[in-house]
């Protein structure tokens, strides 16, 4: 059953890592990864009844595109120091607005979802300008759009699920291809284009090179400016993109969902190994810490674990994770010193 | 002088790290009232030397003793009870506090569980005092200048009363004007008994404070001297461990090309009417205080910053100020002062530090080809000799001098045929100095242009075939070829208006 476990397409080892410092602390951190899943799905087939059968483990990959999808644009925000907690109310906005434009507003279907994705687009990169132009920190743009998205989408459809006209794109999206749910198809595809972005693009280099240090990577002749309003454009596109997504699987546009999803996303970029104080950061680590989260998700409730009680444990093995790595990270330091 | 007034001693220290000999049989003795110059190129044993002085290192073998103590077994704390303080290169204050709050940090005085504030400030008024420094205690040190920081932290450490006072290079953030005030210190310091030690690469501030001179090289000491009677060439051969004729002899070379950039009537916040011409094939060397407007010259002529007014000419064509993008691509490159803040990016690997400057020549099809990256930036570490120990090693590991040649390579990768280098040499040791003034030569007979600023006015009258001299913003002198004097040139620099 392993094949089907949510690690992703096959990667070339060296193209996943970006920066270079503690590359052997990203790499204990990877394995270490690899070996918490490993744990999880013993102990989860040994005590949670139907964890291991093909239809939860679809359920799982269906699960792990919710946050990869934004994941990928997370890290390299993140890479580059900075933040985006807009993603729940983005991508909750972006399936009202799907809704609203394709039903009340009689938008053409398609045109609708070119809208969506345009205006996820550009949000994030009005709050990428805010940034960039007049360095108004990212967290605070951000924040604005968060409290700003998530009033809007219930303020159009009075905190009440907008219903959607079925037709053949949402099903596909809310379906299979080959047996494999789409978002878990979409999220790998986006996962090969950011990973080559990230290490193979001028753009992904001059991400590390402005969380590395932005005066440095400004004076060399890159565009800081430019990169910020593009990574926040990525991260606003993707939750735009997201919420396509949770459109087609509810089969309505909903102004109260996805609440929280930022700090999910967050959670596994960070457990993946990128420092929040940027320059330093691995696609191939967020891709894991989008397993680990969602693998513990799935197996705390076919525990039948309390939903309050859920994010308890959530929470306590995130700072879990967070904290082994700056254990392992000041070991390795301490000792290439 | 009897052996009483021996503050600090070692005798026969060894100490050894995985691969290396750090210190190698080294005898050191340093007394009260005495400013010990400590001199060696990086990795020549000056920091192992402190560390054990200041108890964060001990010695495989031989003894270290701090006023008769042997220092095994001890650790930094106890060490610092026996009165020794160290000021580290690295500044350690918080800039929103007042002076005086940074300099009890940590150790704020208390009466009654709250903050004694008006004994805090009298306390820290004298410290002041006794260092000879007039600050305003109430200020932040974020207010201060470098200079003004630097001298806090010494008056940190003076406070804490310290019978050895060790420095590791106080003075290589500053302008050579701030650097009087703080050799000015020191003396006062060691005038009230206290021994010093006191690490720098700059050979001009090590005559005005320094009583004599331990050259460190490879671990073992060369030689202890009185540095009034030595010649700097004389010192720097034994630092390198070369013939002293080897540094002098020299040619001066001015260009008789048009100039490739030019600016007249430059005027900024700091820039005054400034005219200058930049020729290929010649190291123009811009001299002057600080606050003369070297930096802004640099700045305004890249394209950084954006003149009030004036004309900027480049190839005789004029250019659009401020138009920093168009410059690079043009065949502008600009080294920053500050290497750490503004000119490497420390996570990075060398190779990608270097070749950042133009991606595009390292891609094929907008992708980036990692051989390429690979030969570029090769290439480039061995013809600048940059000591790392693969190109992917993240840059912030390197040194100072290894740092910023990678950061001067970059441009060099960029293909860039005028380079602008902001005190391309500060906080780097001797051995690097000589091979970037050698890299500024090979890169002028290559027909570049290249424009070294300097606050050491010595290395700009060795390296320069052309100097322009700086005051209140605009160009008052210049000197050509065998003009070039080191006196003429430091007189014109700091001549009244």
């Amino acid at each position: 059953m392993s094949t089907t476990t949510p690690t992703g397409p096959p990667v070339a080892k060296a193209d996943a890592r970006g920066g270079r410092l503690g590359r052997n602390t990203q790499r204990l951190n990877e394995i270490g990864l690899i070996g918490a899943i490993v744990v999880l799905f013993v102990v989860l087939s040994a005590t949670a009844p139907g964890f291991l059968s093909v239809t939860n483990q679809l359920a799982i990959l269906r699960d792990a595109a919710t946050i990869g999808v934004v994941a990928w644009a997370m890290t390299l925000v993140i890479v580059a120091g900075e933040i985006d907690i807009s993603i729940g109310p983005a991508v909750a906005f972006s399936s009202v607005l799907l809704a609203k434009a394709s039903g009340e507003w009689h938008i053409p279907f398609a045109l609708a979802v070119l809208v969506c994705l345009a205006v996820g687009l550009l949000l994030g990169a009005g709050a990428g300008f805010l940034r960039a132009r007049w360095g108004i920190p990212s967290f605070v743009a951000t924040l604005g759009l968060w409290s700003a998205l998530r009033g809007l989408a219930q303020y159009m459809t009075d905190g009440l699920p907008v219903p959607l006209e079925a037709n053949g794109f949402l099903d596909v999206l809310a379906g299979s291809v080959l047996g494999i749910p789409t978002p878990a198809i979409i999220m790998a595809i986006l996962f090969v284009v950011f990973l080559f972005v990230a290490n193979r693009t001028a753009y992904g280099r001059s991400v590390f090179a402005v969380g590395g240090n932005a005066e440095a990577a400004r004076l060399a002749g890159i565009n800081v400016s430019r990169i910020r309003v593009i990574l926040f454009a990525t991260t606003g596109l993707l939750a735009a993109v997201s919420g396509l997504l949770l459109a087609a699987r509810l089969g309505s546009g909903n102004g109260g969902a996805s609440v929280g999803l930022e700090f999910d996303v967050i959670a596994a970029v960070v457990i993946g190994g990128t420092s929040l104080a940027g320059g330093k950061g691995s696609l191939l680590g967020t891709l894991l810490g989008v397993a680990f989260i969602t693998v513990i998700g799935n197996g705390l409730v076919l525990l039948g674990v309390n939903a309050f009680f859920q994010d308890v444990v959530r929470g306590v093995i995130i700072v879990g994770a967070v904290l082994i790595n700056v254990l392992l990270s000041k070991r390795n330091g301490a000792r290439s010193s | 002088m009897s052996n009483t007034d021996v503050v600090a001693e070692v005798r026969a220290g060894t100490k050894r790290y995985p691969g290396v000999t750090a210190l190698s049989d080294v005898d050191f003795a340093v007394r009260r009232g005495e400013v010990r110059a400590l001199l060696g190129k990086n990795g020549a044993g000056k920091s192992t030397l402190i560390k054990v002085l200041s108890g964060a290192e001990h010695l495989d073998s031989g003894e270290a003793l701090v006023r008769g103590k042997p220092l095994a077994g001890l650790g930094t704390r106890d060490v610092a009870a026996l009165g020794v303080a160290t000021v580290y290169q690295e500044l350690s204050l918080v800039p929103e506090m007042t002076v005086a709050e940074n300099l009890f940090l940590g150790a704020w005085p208390r009466s009654r569980g709250a903050l004694d504030l008006r004994r805090m400030r009298a306390e820290a008024k004298e410290a002041m005092a006794r260092i000879g420094v007039d600050i305003d205690v109430d200020s932040p040190v974020g207010s201060l200048g470098s200079a003004g920081q630097q001298l806090v932290e010494i008056a940190r450490a003076v406070a804490q009363r310290p019978t050895l006072l060790i420095l590791d290079e106080p003075t290589s953030s500053l302008a050579a004007a701030e650097v009087r005030q703080v050799i000015d210190v020191v003396r006062t310091v060691a005038e009230q008994g206290v021994a010093v030690i006191y690490v720098s690469h700059r050979m001009d501030e090590i005559r005005q404070v320094a009583d004599t001179a331990t050259v460190v090289r490879d671990g073992r000491i060369v030689e202890t001297l009185p540095v009034r009677t030595a010649s700097t060439h004389e010192i720097v051969a034994m630092m390198l461990g070369t013939a002293p004729e080897a540094v002098a002899a020299r040619t001066r070379r001015p260009s008789a090309e048009p100039p490739v950039l030019s600016a007249r009537g430059l005027v900024s916040d700091r820039l005054n009417g400034l005219d200058i011409d930049v020729r290929p094939g010649e190291i123009l060397g811009i001299a002057g205080v600080l606050g003369s407007g070297r930096t802004e010259t640099l700045r305004a002529l890249v394209g950084l910053d954006r003149p009030a007014s004036g004309e900027i000419r480049l190839r005789g064509e004029a250019v659009r100020p401020g138009a920093f993008a168009a410059m690079l691509a043009r065949g502008l490159g600009m080294t920053p002062e500050n290497r750490r803040r503004e000119g490497i990016v420390p996570l990075m690997g060398v190779d990608e530090n270097i070749v950042i400057s133009d991606l595009r020549r390292v891609s094929r099809s907008g992708v980036l080809d990692r051989r390429a990256i690979r030969q570029a930036a090769r290439a480039l570490i061995d013809r600048l000799a940059i000591k790392t120990a693969r190109p992917g090693t993240p840059i912030g590991t390197l040194s100072g001098g290894n740092q910023q040649k990678a950061v001067l390579a970059r441009w060099l990768h960029a293909g860039s045929d005028v380079l602008l280098l902001d005190e391309p040499t500060r906080g780097v040791d001797v051995e690097a100095k000589r091979q970037i003034y050698d890299q500024m030569r090979l890169l002028a007979d290559d027909g570049r242009a290249v424009v070294f600023v300097s606050s050491e006015v010595e290395e700009l009258a060795d390296v320069c075939d052309r100097i322009v001299v700086l005051r209140g913003g605009r160009a008052v002198a210049e000197l050509s070829g065998d003009e070039i004097e080191l006196n003429r040139v430091m007189a014109l620099a700091i001549a009244e208006e």
